[in-house]
């Protein structure tokens, strides 16, 4: 049922009025004639309204006629009167047909490249890995194969645990998980020493396999052997080891920070300006003087592709500029605020550094004032594994 | 003849044939008080803003209401909306 009526909107309808004294006659020889009616009507008692399809019009006009009905088309609906209103509107169907063409035409190529995933490696290295692959803006899609161009990226890098290529109408999306370097793992039947990572104050000394080198209390500077894979007997003689245990030691961690008393700071104002430009391929065409009102300013761009639908990339891009001005100040600190603030911004770098915090043991802050600057040196003490192997070489 | 037809009725209830098909009675569907799907009808007796009257094979079937409306109609099936008031049946006397 709603098939047919569907094709019919496809193939067109009418809505028409029969007027007579015998509109049910009508309606059953066109039920006996298998004249589909839809959304039939009675207005009045002589009156009917009702859509039927216009090739089974044509039929019930010759029907009405011996039921002494009068006809009348009210309304024409449907997609062959859609197109008969168009009709003389050639140049428009002309440009339509044309940027349907344009489109699909560009759908052919890639102009998205989006990468997820990355933390430690940069975006611009992955697209420089990628272009070495034949992966870039403006290529066909048909060109990109994903397997091999995975396998290269995983043979060419080694800090990616796993790469997935995906293409999406004109968008390549790239996943990527990276990988931990691992420590080189040193065979149980090789020789090894323990050396120092970093440099610090030896705290406890546990060796488990091998002769310790170090006491407690000792200051080491890093690469110093900790525990020699090597074990002398009186009677046994020299005989080499694969060494192994732990090395506990106080770390510092050192920053310093400067801070004059008399700075200029920037401050942003109210005052804001927009423009915009639009970027085809390398092409730019700006909507304004590229001259700025304002005396300083910070400049923000932004580029946003166009897109058709969530994945269909486009090789259009509008660039939006925000000219945001700027005021600068004197400011004079005194000693007092610029110590507090130099230790402030000096504990937050350190803290960065420092995975665990709570093996944080001591900290220690020194002060050098002077008339135009204050110097904060703040260094945290941490009790650390120093440890690592390392193969004896002969 | 009375007795074939009986046989006939065997078989189609056996073949689990439904009944709006072996038999030409109608079957009227109600959804709600605004929606009657009549299958198996012969003629539109009357039709009026207020008033259907439909005959079937076994009888008349009257509908009575306000703003009634033939929404799709074909030739063994019509759906009727509108506010249905009432539904009513005139059986025809068998000989």
């Amino acid at each position: 049922m709603y098939i047919q009526i569907l094709k019919n909107y496809l193939l067109g309808y009418v809505r028409v009025t029969i007027e007579g004294y015998f509109i049910e006659r009508l309606m059953n020889l066109c039920l006996k004639k298998g004249i589909l009616l839809w959304k039939s009507n009675r207005k009045k008692s002589t009156l009917l309204e009702t859509n039927v399809s216009i090739q089974d019009f044509k039929r019930m006009v010759k029907f009405a006629k011996q039921s002494k009905c009068k006809i009348k088309i009210k309304q024409k609906k449907g997609l062959p009167f859609l197109f008969h209103k168009y009709k003389k509107r050639k140049i428009f169907f002309f440009f339509l047909c044309l940027v349907v063409a344009g489109i699909v035409f560009l759908s052919n190529f890639v102009w998205n490249i989006e990468i997820t995933g990355n933390v430690k490696i940069a975006r611009e290295e992955i697209l420089e890995t990628l272009k070495q692959e034949g992966v870039n803006l403006g290529i066909p899609k048909s060109k990109i194969d994903t397997k091999t161009i995975i396998q290269k990226m995983r043979l060419d890098r080694d800090d990616l645990a796993w790469v997935g290529i995906e293409v999406k109408g004109t968008n390549v999306l790239v996943k990527i998980v990276e990988a931990d370097k691992k420590p080189e793992i040193i065979p149980e039947n090789e020789y090894c020493n323990i050396v120092a990572t970093k440099a610090g104050k030896i705290v406890k000394v546990n060796a488990l396999n091998g002769t310790p080198l170090v006491k407690e209390g000792d200051v080491i500077q890093q690469g110093t052997t900790l525990i020699g894979g090597w074990l002398e007997g009186k009677y046994t003689g020299l005989r080499y080891v694969h060494a192994n245990g732990q090395v506990t030691a106080k770390v510092w961690y050192t920053t310093t920070k400067k801070i004059p008393l008399k700075q200029e700071v920037a401050s942003k104002t109210q005052n804001k300006e927009t423009k915009y430009s639009v970027r085809i391929n390398n092409f730019t065409i700006n909507f304004y003087k590229t001259l700025s009102k304002f005396q300083k300013y910070d400049t923000i761009e932004e580029t946003k592709k166009w897109k058709l639908f969530s994945n269909l990339y486009l090789p259009i891009e509008i660039v939006q500029k925000t000219n945001q001005e700027i005021i600068e100040e004197q400011i004079t600190y005194t000693t007092e605020q610029a110590k507090q603030k130099a230790i402030e911004e000096a504990r937050k770098e350190l803290e960065e550094q420092i995975k665990d915090k709570e093996n944080i043991s001591n900290t220690y802050i020194n002060y050098q004032e002077t008339e135009e600057y204050v110097e904060a040196q703040v260094t945290y003490e941490i009790l650390e594994e120093i440890g690592t192997k390392e193969k004896i070489v002969f | 003849m009375k007795r074939r037809k009986k046989k006939q009725n065997r078989i189609e209830e056996w073949l689990e044939i439904p009944k709006e098909i072996s038999t030409q009675k109608p079957k009227l569907t109600t959804m709600g008080f605004e929606e009657l799907f009549i299958e198996n009808y012969k003629a539109i007796l009357e039709y009026q803003d207020f008033y259907i009257r439909l005959s079937t094979h076994i009888g008349i079937i009257n509908i009575n209401g306000f703003s009634l409306k033939l929404k799709e109609m074909t030739n063994d099936d019509l759906l009727v909306t509108g506010k249905i008031e009432s539904i009513d049946f005139e059986k025809t006397v068998e000989e």
